[in-house]
């Protein structure tokens, strides 16, 4: 299973492993953790940014970012809900994450919905409530605007992003498998 | 990083590949996840995206997900194939434009166009909010922030291109009316293939020109073209004369026009890119500040069939944005995954750049092991043929040994029968590959069955659930250069779960079947390319030399 990709170290130290299986860089900035859901089995790596306090104004508890199962969020990423100003003034909104979502390194995401699948390639900037259907892929150094709409099964790239080529069919599982892999592959060795 | 592609014949008319030092071998061979399986008795054939015929299941917008329904496709107000809703794509950047409105009772401009506001007031305008290009730029604004296109319909109606095509399909209707549906024989197709099949095979005899080039139809199966038709041969040859009402050369006069602007340009930017003209069928301005916003073209759910049998290989779901099929059929759960990983020398212990290249060096011994997972539920027995490269002048620049037997692949279970067992085995994995596995050692007879005590190189390595992993060796050749790429034969047989749809598919197998009894025994063979890696031509060959005696010794 474990074939060709070798194990991806990570120093045990570093990590904290909670119930379902995440595991959290202690060097990554989690702001908010009360408004923070992950689903489990999601690696959130080291100088990740996660802005779990930009929540809505007004009382009680608020989901601001919510990430699937077997996601990884890249070293350096910056997760921050989007805003804009509405009638009554400026607020922030929700942003929800799918299972199987990859964010390569060092990207920005500010999107409102990113579906099942998906894969975001190193340092993208995913604008302000940008929508990104399942299975979409969005290639290394893209830059979607805001509100900037990825179908289903399609790949963006450039500057602005835009798109280049339906993905093949097995997209769903392909991601599937090498999303799990990653995970079994993530193993810690003991610090030195 | 070395890969593996598997062979679609679909480019050339031999079952076998070309040498894979041909730079043309490259586009017979593809990714396995990019393949498609026809399970047709007769066809039982791997198919690639090339190769299959597609018709389309459904339009929608890519920006507002909006499906389109065909009808209205090809009705006259979609005659672009565009959105016809709110969707306009910026003509400078190509980015999705938004609407906003102009002169908010409060707060500044920027403040709304932030805010995406349509809370402002008329006239709206598009934005785009990556390179900031709005519309009043062009004289576009709106009375109403919905139903741009219909708004916008007026101006373009008046449009050069837009006149000029209406008159060619007015000019062409009868013909197209009178035209059977389709000059080329369709056994399944819609309206929307046989239209575009039909205007294929037009196009070779093209009404109202055929005086020009009447011979040329003629000899281009124009005939056969005229027996079918029988009477509409005549209308097609009285159709009249298309005169434009445009003169074909008006564009040379605006670029007249356009000739001292340009003397008087202080900055480049102002000229229209190649880029941004061109998605325009007239000729348009060069300025840079007369582009007008684009509609957004619509895209397209693809049905996919055999393109020899005609039955449906791919069928998504109607829903546009609904990522699952009715009928998926594709190579990956019919031939077994094949993966190759070159171990690196026991000498680097740190980390390798995954994507750099393997390198060779000649004169040398390499070990690689192939590993093999069986998609299907039951078990296979997968045999391995090197394709002998024509060889062009000299010894081969290198040969590769793998294990000739057939050896069998279990079958596979779904993910909890051996959810458990897997967990236990990634602890072993991780373990071994800790500890950098599989040492290449100096085994000089790799069909040799290897002592117990020593690893072996060539043969069944190891067996864990639905994947079996084989060693194979790479033996470089003293004057062995350029790439280490050879094509392989796999064969593999398995008992078949239904008997009922058996007959057809072995004859054209010529292949070798273990066993004789062929009413349940299914073979397929395919043919996969191996990359391993470049051979390194031999330089400083006594200090490699002694390095690898060294290597045999230990």
């Amino acid at each position: 299973m474990n074939f060709n990709q070798p194990v991806i170290p990570y120093n045990k130290a570093e990590f904290i492993e909670t119930d379902t299986g995440n595991k959290v860089s202690r060097r990554a900035t989690i702001s908010g953790p009360q408004n923070i859901i992950l689903g489990g089995k999601t690696i959130i790596s080291s100088g990740a940014i996660i802005r779990g306090d930009l929540r809505r104004t007004g009382p009680g508890h608020a989901v601001v970012i919510s990430l699937g199962r077997y996601c990884v969020v890249g070293e350096g990423c910056v997760i921050r809900p989007p805003y804009k100003l509405y009638r009554a003034g400026f607020s922030y909104f929700p942003m929800k994450i799918e299972n199987h979502v990859h964010i390569g390194a060092g990207s920005v995401v500010e999107a409102a919905t990113i579906g099942n699948h998906v894969q975001i390639g190193k340092n993208c900037i995913i604008g302000k409530f940008v929508i990104i259907k399942d299975c979409a892929r969005i290639a290394d150094n893209t830059v979607l605007p805001a509100n900037t709409i990825v179908p289903a099964l399609s790949l963006f790239a450039g500057v602005p992003g835009r798109f280049v080529e339906d993905l093949p069919e097995t997209t769903q599982e392909l991601v599937e498998m090498q999303t799990k892999q990653y995970y079994q592959r993530f193993q810690p060795v003991e610090s030195e | 990083m070395p890969s593996v592609h598997y062979y679609c014949p679909c480019l050339s008319t031999s079952p076998v590949p070309p040498p894979p030092d041909l730079e043309s071998s490259s586009y017979s061979f593809h990714e396995l996840h990019t393949l498609y399986f026809c399970t047709e008795p007769e066809c039982m054939a791997i198919r690639c995206n090339r190769c299959v015929s597609v018709e389309v299941n459904g339009y929608y917008c890519p920006n507002c997900l909006f499906e389109v329904p065909s009808a209205s496709v090809r009705a006259e107000k979609n005659r672009y194939g565009a959105c016809a809703r709110n969707c306009f794509q910026c003509p400078s950047c190509r980015n999705t434009l938004v609407i906003v409105a102009s002169d908010p009772p409060e707060g500044s401009l920027s403040a709304s166009v932030a805010a995406v506001g349509i809370t402002g007031e008329p006239p709206y305008f598009l934005y785009c909010n990556f390179c900031r290009w709005d519309s009043t730029e062009v004289g576009i604004t709106f009375e109403k922030a919905t139903g741009l296109a219909g708004q916008l319909q007026k101006t373009e109606e008046t449009a050069p291109d837009v006149v000029e095509f209406e008159r060619l399909k007015e000019h062409f209707e009868p013909f197209l009316r009178a035209a059977p549906s389709g000059g080329i024989a369709h056994a399944h197709s819609n309206p929307i293939t046989s239209a575009a099949s039909s205007a294929l095979s037009r196009d070779i005899s093209i009404p109202g020109l055929s005086k020009y080039s009447a011979l040329l139809a003629g000899r281009r199966g124009g005939r056969n073209d005229r027996e079918k038709a029988g009477t509409t041969s005549k209308d097609k040859e009285e159709l009249a004369e298309f005169r434009s009402r445009w003169e074909t050369g008006a564009g040379a006069s605006v670029a007249e026009g356009e000739v001292d602007w340009i003397k008087h340009l202080e900055d480049v930017g102002e000229v229209a890119t190649i880029e941004q003209r061109w998605v325009g069928s007239w000729t348009t301005s060069m300025r840079e500040r007369d582009l007008k916003p684009l509609r957004i073209p619509l895209h397209s759910k693809k049905t996919k069939r055999c393109p020899q049998c005609r039955h449906i290989i791919i069928k998504p779901e109607q829903k546009s944005q609904s990522v699952r099929y009715k009928m998926k059929l594709t190579a990956s759960n019919f031939v077994p995954a094949i993966a190759i990983s070159v171990p690196p020398p026991v000498a680097s212990t740190k980390a390798v750049d995954p994507n750099a290249p393997v390198t060779f060096h000649a004169g040398r011994t390499y070990p690689f092991r192939l590993a093999f997972t069986n998609p299907m539920y039951e078990p296979t027995t997968v045999t391995l043929q090197v394709q002998r490269a024509p060889l062009l002048k000299g010894r081969p620049p290198f040969a590769v040994s793998l294990p000739s037997p057939p050896f069998a692949i279990a079958a596979y279970a779904e993910a909890w029968e051996y959810e458990d067992e897997d967990e236990d085995m990634a602890d072993e994995d991780i373990d071994a590959l800790l500890a950098g596995v599989g040492s290449p050692s100096g085994y000089t007879q790799p069909r040799e069955v290897a002592k117990p005590k020593k690893p072996k190189t060539v043969g069944v390595l190891e067996r864990k659930a639905n994947t079996t992993v084989i060693g194979g060796e790479l033996v470089i050749g003293k004057e062995g250069r350029g790439d280490a790429k050879f094509n392989l034969l796999v064969t593999h047989t398995y008992q078949a779960e239904d008997t009922a749809a058996q007959e057809g598919e072995t004859e054209e197998k010529s292949t070798k079947t273990p066993t004789s009894r062929q009413a349940e025994v299914k073979t397929f063979s395919f043919y996969i390319v191996i990359d391993l890696g470049v051979i390194i031509p031999r330089e400083k060959e006594e200090s490699h030399r002694r390095d690898s005696e060294q290597m045999s010794i230990s």
